[in-house]
């Protein structure tokens, strides 16, 4: 069997979906556009974007909460809409909300029941869960007595109750104190440790940063970036930044050099380029009187990808999802 | 399949147990049961019939109210907490999904209806009387008239708020009980397009009189089998209609 052959844990293709709303449904807003992702077996695969991106609307296709209104989505090659697709998937929603008059126990039992498991290996899933998340101690108390991060553990026990094959977690750190999030970090790198395919979406760019393989940067319901995390950052650490005095933006332009980031410091000017034009421009700027303050090779971040995708985003239309 | 179904069904009767509002309905409606002493010490005669009117109608209007809040709330509010995202996510149809919160939830009203049975049974007995075939008939009609009016709460709460499926339930529950009426009024009337509207609503609208056994209960008149059980296969159906309506609507719902 070819690699080609074995259907991947997700994948969209032409993803579209837009939501009607309104007493009339006559307002439309277009959520996602034309979305086309391939998570390979075994990654952390990072969805970032603006609140409005269409992040969790993904997610939701993907766990058959949301029908798509075009394109396909499938789960190991099947559609959502099958329960063995979703079979194989554990799914922690953006602010869980468990069931409140069960204890944290009962309710990772019921998930577990609902993925088929019963008898001792319930039993035995259920115990080992709750001490992978640190709640063995908490479990039989109800859950309406627990605080943000405990519920956001047991919602984790509950997505991975099963052993599943494919985690999604939408927004799984939002909330959490430093505390929390490290633990929930802990826990999706144990995940992956153990072969599991994880899929999240986030707007919090340090948990892409620590945690992802490759990221897909969604603006306005677009896929605006994509690749491995590592690519994407060498693919901007080219950069070099100056800052310059004795010389103004405009004349540097004369020079017939384009910079496209600049910024007026009072009496200097911070310019970023390209390290291959840093060289000749150099050279002009000090033959035009002008004097290097500093040069400093930039270290680019996700934080500035994702800026930069934003910006690129706005100058060619909307942001937060379009609406009609 | 079986095994989630059920999963489901048992996890809505044990949320209708651990509702404190189910747990205040119960004992009120048993204390008004015990209640029907005191009734009955200031009756003079028909000692037999006021106990069971007291005692079936203390029972009908709180499981009825009890009925209309778990069938109204327990849909609706999953979806708007959105705790209905980590349950159809899983290997479950949306459709056993609702079909088994509806079981749990008749499962529910039958333990209640037995409960409070018992109590009304020590209260007739207590007072002297013996437990009739019509009050029989009357406990178990009032299960079915109580599926009725949960398939349409459910039905409502499938695509709308807690609060309008309560308004409609209970608006349902009373013109249900006067469809008859509604019928009768409809063909006096001159207007054709009144006497449509009338007819429409007659046949849209569950018969809940027909449903109805309390008042043979209370002059304990007998009914035939066969009255009765085509009395509980119009229930039946009536609430499988629901239900499939709020399926077909469920299944097409995005969870937002």
């Amino acid at each position: 069997m070819t690699s080609t052959s074995v259907p991947l844990p997700v994948e969209t293709r032409a993803l579209s979906k837009t939501y009607r709303l309104g007493f009339w449904m006559n307002r439309q807003v277009r959520a996602l556009q034309g979305l086309d992702l391939r998570v390979e077996a075994g990654q952390v695969y990072g969805i970032l974007g603006p609140n409005g991106a269409g992040k969790s609307t993904t997610l939701k296709i993907l766990m058959n909460l949301v029908r798509p209104t075009g394109g396909e989505a499938l789960l190991f090659g099947l559609p959502p809409s099958l329960r063995e697709a979703r079979r194989l998937v554990g799914f922690l929603p953006e602010n869980p909300a468990p069931y409140e008059y069960l204890t944290g126990r009962e309710f990772v039992s019921l998930a577990g029941r609902l993925i088929g498991l019963a008898g001792h290996e319930l039993d035995t899933r259920v115990t080992e869960v709750l001490r992978d998340v640190e709640m063995e101690r908490s479990a039989d108390l109800q859950i309406r007595r627990y605080s943000k991060g405990m519920i956001q553990r047991i919602g984790f026990a509950q997505a991975i109750v099963g052993r599943p094959r494919l985690l999604i977690l939408d927004e799984p750190t939002s909330g959490l104190d430093p505390v929390g999030r490290r633990q929930l970090r802990d826990h999706i790198l144990a995940e992956r440790a153990r072969g599991t395919t994880v899929i999240f979406c986030t707007h919090i760019i340090p948990d892409v940063e620590a945690l992802c393989d490759r990221v897909a940067v969604l603006v306005g319901g677009k896929l605006v970036r994509e690749g491995s995390v590592q690519d994407l950052l060498t693919a901007g650490a080219s950069l070099v930044e100056l800052v310059l005095s004795g010389i103004t933006l405009e004349r540097l332009r004369t020079l017939g050099h384009d910079v496209p980031y600049s910024q007026s410091l009072q009496d200097r000017l911070l310019i970023r380029i390209t390290e291959v034009d840093s060289q000749p421009l150099l050279k002009k700027v000090i033959e035009a009187g002008g004097r290097v303050n500093s040069l400093n090779s930039v270290k680019y971040s996700l934080e500035d990808l994702f800026f930069s995708a934003l910006q690129g985003a706005k100058s060619s239309g909307s942001v937060g999802g379009e609406i009609t | 399949m079986i095994r989630s179904f059920l999963a489901v069904a048992f996890n809505s009767f044990r949320e209708a147990l651990r509702h404190r509002i189910s747990v205040v309905v119960v004992a009120f409606s048993v204390a008004l049961l015990f209640a029907t002493s005191l009734v009955a010490d200031v009756t003079v005669i028909t000692l037999d019939r006021v106990v069971t009117d007291f005692g079936l109608g203390a029972m009908s209007i709180s499981l009825v109210m009890l009925t209309i809040f778990l069938s109204c709330s327990q849909l609706s509010r999953e979806i708007e907490r959105k705790t209905i995202f980590l349950i159809v996510s899983k290997p479950i149809s949306r459709g056993e999904f609702l079909v088994a919160r509806f079981a749990g939830n008749m499962f529910t009203l039958a333990v209640l209806i037995l409960l409070m049975s018992a109590v009304f049974v020590a209260e007739v007995v207590l007072n002297g009387g013996s437990v009739t075939e019509a009050q029989l008939v009357a406990l178990v009609m009032l299960w079915f008239e109580l599926m009725v009016i949960s398939s349409v709460g459910f039905l409502v709460s499938s695509f709308s708020s807690q609060l309008v499926s309560a308004v409609v339930t209970t608006g349902v529950y009373i013109s249900g009980h006067l469809s008859d009426d509604i019928y009768s009024l409809s063909t006096r009337t001159k207007v054709p397009s009144l006497r449509a509207l009338g007819h429409t609503l007659y046949y849209m609208l569950p018969n809940l009189e027909r449903l109805n056994y309390r008042p043979k209960a209370s002059y304990v008149l007998s009914s035939t089998f066969s009255e009765v059980f085509g009395s509980a296969a119009y229930g039946t159906a009536y609430a499988a209609l629901m239900v499939t309506f709020a399926v077909l609507l469920f299944a097409r719902r995005d969870f937002k």
